[in-house]
Parts: structure tokens; C-alpha cells; sequence
């Protein structure tokens, strides 16, 4: 590809994730704005029954919240543009300074969940299509699409039940020890704070691990089986190639963009997940944020929680497409869709 | 390859449609068999562990767990039905939509699926429901409902896609009949066996997010008997060894979604397979 070429295909991408993002900031703002609840109550939390009638419309005044609603998505666009996302009505500073503080915490979690994932995933399927048809291959097919159906909370609650409750070997919830504060991670006295950090990720991450595993395996694998069913590893079977070459060396490479493709499919279901577990495990990251600020009316971080989200996921899909165009030139222009 | 597929008929999941059935049926007629009032709180037994009087144990509200259970199972499987029912009426409204619609309005209307997709089912449900306020069974199955439609959409559109052209199709047009007309009588027979999985899958995972949404304080409150509103009482209850409360309602739910899943890919693969044929 000339590199004018590539520019203009990343041009084309980028004004795809900036629309894409434009209308999801347009749903969730009229959503939370045109629902019953009261966001002063965020600001100024009970004392808000105790203020007089125009004490509350100067709030309102000041907060910009008795505006138009369309006024207000403008204000909240242009300042959003300069990168002022609003203050958190809750915790009253900066929206994106509260996230800042949480956020590393849920891109650990999903982070190391996803790579995890991919890698066990990909193992296990290579492992059911060696023995494809034999009771082993048909177990791990079940448990694939059984576990699909089972709630992540089911899976943490046992979890912690076995390992948190009744081992006692393992935190049951936080993101580091009482006393270890997040900030400090990563600076000084490091490996102590690190080893703390990576004993409380053990759950949580398993949890997320253990509810997504498996379906992923059963993706990968009917995708790996079709692939092994083709013309061409007949000939190489005839050539007297190996088995695992022929998986190794032939197979994962081709049926790679497939597996990128299902792990972008993926990839919201595992952010809802991861956020579930957030809340399940008193985790603080996004999904307990955002949790806590919708039932608060904290909508500047609602709406931030919202769209780091999407544009996780959206950023995620466009990053498969462009790997998928890269890896099978033949896949152009199908915009990535293949399962 | 083509062997796979031309197997004798795989057999009906009749394990899990059985299981499932004994569940339902108990959920429906409970009140013959149940030994106590599902309201009913005895205080003076509190987290009592099973037993021959309580033979699921008591939770930390002193109802009796087997009671519970069955009244719980009702809620559950309405939410599961209401949210699923509302969800496949707006994917099927706008699927056909999109489908029928000229390729610009089909485009944004996809792309707009699209947009919505990328945010995580669960974060949506408990935005909404947390927005709203007190959940009741049916808001919380109008915002699943309302939440769920869009892969459904997204295959009843590529589905008309391949049927718009057919000739009676054209004929019905060319006739003056309505949209409605045309979705019931033409395009609806045609396009439901292709879409039932992912109905009876639906209803599975409304039921799922039910709980998880009650199980995390969002959803029913606790005296509105769900199995995800009886597990949200579990988590404090866990930590004093209180396994019963978690492991038999969870038990319950997990059996009933396995079940529906199963059900669901067994019409997945006799689809896949009336089409190959």
C-alpha cells in the first residue's frame, strides 16, 4: 500500500471512531437528561432538601441545567472538544480526573483478562481439534456453550466462596490492601505494592476468565475445524506433513484474522463483564464509577464512563479490521464482519 | 465436511426441555407443594441451614428457602418472556425496515445498530434502570427489552435482504399492501425460523441479567421474590459460611439458563442444517 493510500485508509477510520463516538454521546446524553432524578442531589448530596427555591435555581444556573437541553449538548460538545468533559457533580472535581485515578485499575483487569483469553482460548482449541470427536473434544464443546449462558456475578460469588470465604487464602474484594493506596503504584516500594496488586487481581481476573473462556474456545475451535476440513491440508497430509506442523505452521495463520475478529466481537461482552466483577468484588475502576454516578445523576461522568466504553470497543473493531485487512488481503471492504 | 451435516437428525435436547418443563411447572403450580408462605418471615429462624423443616435452609429473613424459590422462578422467567418479547417486536419492526428501506436509510440504520452494539448490553440495562429509579418487573423488562434487539435486528434485516425480491413479495407490493401486511403474511413466516434461536437465547440472557442487575442492589428489591433478587441477600450472608442462600437459588438459575441454551443451539444447528439441505 503507498503510504498516500494508507493515510487516507487511516483518515477514513478516524472520521468513522469521531462520528461513531459524536451519536453515542448524542444517545446517552438525551437518555440520562430526559429521565426523572435530580442531579443536585449528586452535588450537594442531602443538604439539597434543606436549600430554598432560589438557592436551587442558582445552583441550577450555575451548573448550566435549566438551559434547553439542545443549548446544553452544545456547551457540553464544545467544551468536550477542548477536552473539558465537565466536573463530577459527586466528587466535585474534573470528570476526567476521577477516571484518571480509577481507570488503570480497569484496564489491568480487562487487559490481562482479554490477553489471557486469547492465548488459553487459542491452546484449547488447537487441543480440541487434535482430538476432535473424542469425549474430551465434546466436553469442553459443551461446557463452551453452557457457560456461555452462566452470569459472571454466579461465577465470582463462587469464586470468592471457595478461595475468599472458605480457604481464606485470597482478598475478597479491593484493588490493594488497606493502606496501599493506588496512587503510590508504580513509584516507590514498588514490588511490595506490586505483589499486593497482582494478589487482588487473581479473582477477579479468573472470574472474568473462567465465564468467557470457553464459548471463545468453542468459536475458535469450529472455526480451526472447518479450516482443518479444506482441500489444501489434504495435500499437505499427503506430503507427510506432521499434524501439529500443519495446525502451527498452515492453520493459525489463516483462520487469525477469524480469532482477532471473534476476540473484537468479544470485546464488549468482556467489558460488561469486567464491569459486573467490578462491582461484585468492590473493584474500583470504571463499571463501579459509572454504576455509582448513574444512580447518583452524575451525568458529566456517566456520560464520560459511557464513551470511553464505546470508544474502547469501537476503536477495538477498527483496529481488527485494519489487522485483518493486513494479514488476508482478500477480506477488503467486507468491513470485518465474519462471524 | 458435507458428512457432518448430513447426519440423521440430531436428536432433541429432550434432557434439558424436560428439566426445564419440571421447572416451570413447579414455578406455576407451587402453591400445592410449598410448606410455607413465601412472604412469610420467621424471625426467630433466621439463616438456618437446611434441615428436615426447611429442607433449603431459611435466609437472612427467616423465609424459607424452598418457598421462596418457586414464587422467585415465576418473576425470573416473566422477565424473561416480557423483556424477550419486547426486544424481538423492535427487531423485527426495524430489521424489516432496514431491509426493505433503499440502501442509504438501510446504511444508517445499521450503522446506528452498529453505535449501539459497541456499548456493552449490561452497562446500558444498569445506566437505564439506575436513571429510572425503583425497578419494577416490567420496567426492568422494558429496558432489557429495549437493550436486547440489536443483533436480532441485524439478522431479520439480512434475512428480508434476501427475501424483498421474491416474487410474492413483489406481488403483495405491487397490490398496495402495507408494511405490516407485508411483515405478517409474507416476511415473518419466512424469517422466524431463522431468528428463534436467538429468540429462546434472548430469553436466557434476559433472565440472566435480571438477576445480575438484582443481584447488585440495581434491580427488584428484595421483597419482590427473584432468584437474583434472593442472591443479592447472599453476598453479606456468604461471608458467615452461609452457603445455601447463594449455591440454591444460583443452582436454580444456572440450570434454567443452561437448559434454554441448549434448546437454543439446537435450533441454531437444525437451522443451519434446513438450509444446507
Amino acid at each position: 500500500m503507498q503510504s498516500n493510500q494508507t493515510g487516507k485508509y487511516i483518515f477514513k477510520k478516524a472520521v468513522q471512531l469521531v462520528l461513531s463516538l459524536l451519536v453515542l454521546s448524542i444517545i446517552v446524553f438525551f437518555v440520562s437528561r430526559l429521565a426523572p432524578g435530580d442531579p443536585l442531589k449528586a452535588y450537594y448530596g442531602e443538604t439539597v432538601e434543606r436549600m430554598s427555591q432560589e438557592q436551587l435555581a442558582a445552583a441550577e444556573e450555575r451548573l448550566g441545567l435549566n438551559d434547553p437541553l439542545i443549548i446544553q449538548y452544545a456547551d457540553w460538545l464544545s467544551n468536550a472538544v477542548k477536552g473539558d468533559f465537565g466536573i463530577s457533580y459527586q466528587y466535585k472535581q474534573p470528570a476526567v480526573d476521577v477516571i484518571g485515578q480509577v481507570f488503570g485499575n480497569t484496564a489491568a483487569l480487562a487487559i490481562i483478562s482479554f490477553i489471557l483469553i486469547f492465548i488459553l482460548g487459542l491452546l484449547l482449541a488447537v487441543f480440541c481439534v487434535k482430538r476432535e470427536g473424542k469425549p474430551i473434544d465434546k466436553i469442553i464443546c459443551r461446557i463452551g456453550v453452557a457457560t456461555n449462558s452462566i452470569p459472571e456475578f454466579f461465577v465470582a460469588l463462587i469464586l470468592i466462596l471457595v478461595f475468599a470465604v472458605s480457604l481464606n487464602i485470597l482478598p475478597q474484594s479491593g484493588a490493594n490492601s488497606v493502606g496501599m493506596s493506588a496512587a503510590s503504584f508504580g513509584s516507590s516500594g514498588g514490588f511490595v505494592i506490586l505483589t499486593d496488586r497482582i494478589i487482588h487481581l487473581i479473582l477477579p481476573v479468573s472470574a472474568i476468565v473462567i465465564s468467557h473462556l470457553w464459548y471463545c474456545t468453542y468459536l475458535m475451535r469450529n472455526k480451526l475445524s472447518d479450516e482443518m476440513s479444506k482441500d489444501y491440508i489434504l495435500m499437505l497430509k499427503v506430503k507427510g506433513l506432521s499434524q501439529n506442523r500443519i495446525i502451527y505452521r498452515h492453520c493459525l495463520k489463516n483462520i487469525m484474522p477469524a480469532c482477532i475478529s471473534i476476540m473484537a466481537i468479544f470485546l464488549p461482552h468482556l467489558l460488561g463483564g469486567a464491569y459486573v466483577i467490578e462491582m461484585v468484588f468492590s473493584y474500583p475502576g470504571l463499571g463501579r464509577l459509572g454504576v455509582e454516578s448513574a444512580q447518583l445523576h452524575d451525568y458529566n461522568m456517566l456520560m464520560l464512563v459511557c464513551l470511553i466504553t464505546g470508544a474502547m470497543v469501537i476503536t477495538a473493531n477498527i483496529i481488527a479490521q485494519i489487522i485483518n485487512e493486513k494479514l488476508s488481503p482478500e477480506m477488503k471492504e467486507e468491513r470485518g464482519r465474519l462471524i | 465436511m458435507i458428512k457432518k451435516y448430513l447426519q440423521p437428525h440430531e436428536k432433541k435436547p429432550i434432557t434439558a426441555i424436560s428439566i426445564l418443563a419440571v421447572i416451570i411447572l413447579g414455578c406455576l403450580i407451587c402453591d400445592i407443594f410449598i410448606p410455607y408462605d413465601p412472604t412469610r418471615m420467621m424471625l426467630d429462624q433466621i439463616s438456618q441451614p437446611p434441615s428436615g423443616a426447611h429442607i433449603f435452609g431459611t435466609d437472612t429473613l427467616g423465609r424459607d428457602l424452598f418457598s421462596v424459590i418457586w414464587h422467585g422462578g415465576r418473576i425470573s422467567i416473566t422477565v424473561g418472556l416480557l423483556a424477550t418479547l419486547i426486544s424481538t417486536v423492535i427487531a423485527v419492526i426495524y430489521g424489516t425496515a432496514a431491509g426493505l428501506a433503499g440502501k442509504k436509510v438501510d446504511d444508517l440504520l445499521m450503522r446506528f445498530t452498529e453505535i449501539l452494539l459497541s456499548i456493552p448490553q449490561i452497562l446500558m440495562v444498569i445506566f437505564i434502570q439506575a436513571i429510572w429509579g425503583d425497578a419494577t418487573v416490567l420496567s426492568i423488562s422494558v429496558v432489557i427489552g429495549i437493550t436486547g434487539w440489536m443483533a436480532v435486528a441485524k439478522m431479520v434485516r439480512s434475512e428480508v435482504k434476501q427475501l424483498r425480491n421474491a416474487g410474492f413479495v413483489l406481488a403483495a407490493r405491487t397490490m398496495g399492501a402495507g408494511f405490516f401486511y407485508i411483515l405478517r403474511k409474507h416476511l415473518m413466516p419466512n424469517f422466524m425460523s431463522a431468528i428463534m434461536f436467538m429468540i429462546v437465547t434472548n430469553i436466557g440472557s434476559a433472565i440472566a441479567m435480571e438477576a445480575t442487575l438484582s443481584f447488585m442492589g440495581l434491580g427488584l428489591p428484595t421483597d419482590i421474590i427473584s432468584w437474583g433478587s434472593l442472591m443479592s441477600l447472599s453476598q453479606r450472608a456468604m461471608l458467615t459460611g452461609a452457603w445455601w442462600m447463594l449455591l440454591i437459588p444460583g443452582i436454580f438459575l444456572v440450570v434454567t439458563l443452561i437448559c434454554i441454551t441448549d434448546i437454543g443451539e439446537y435450533l441454531r444447528t437444525r437451522n443451519r442444517r434446513d438450509k444446507l439441505m
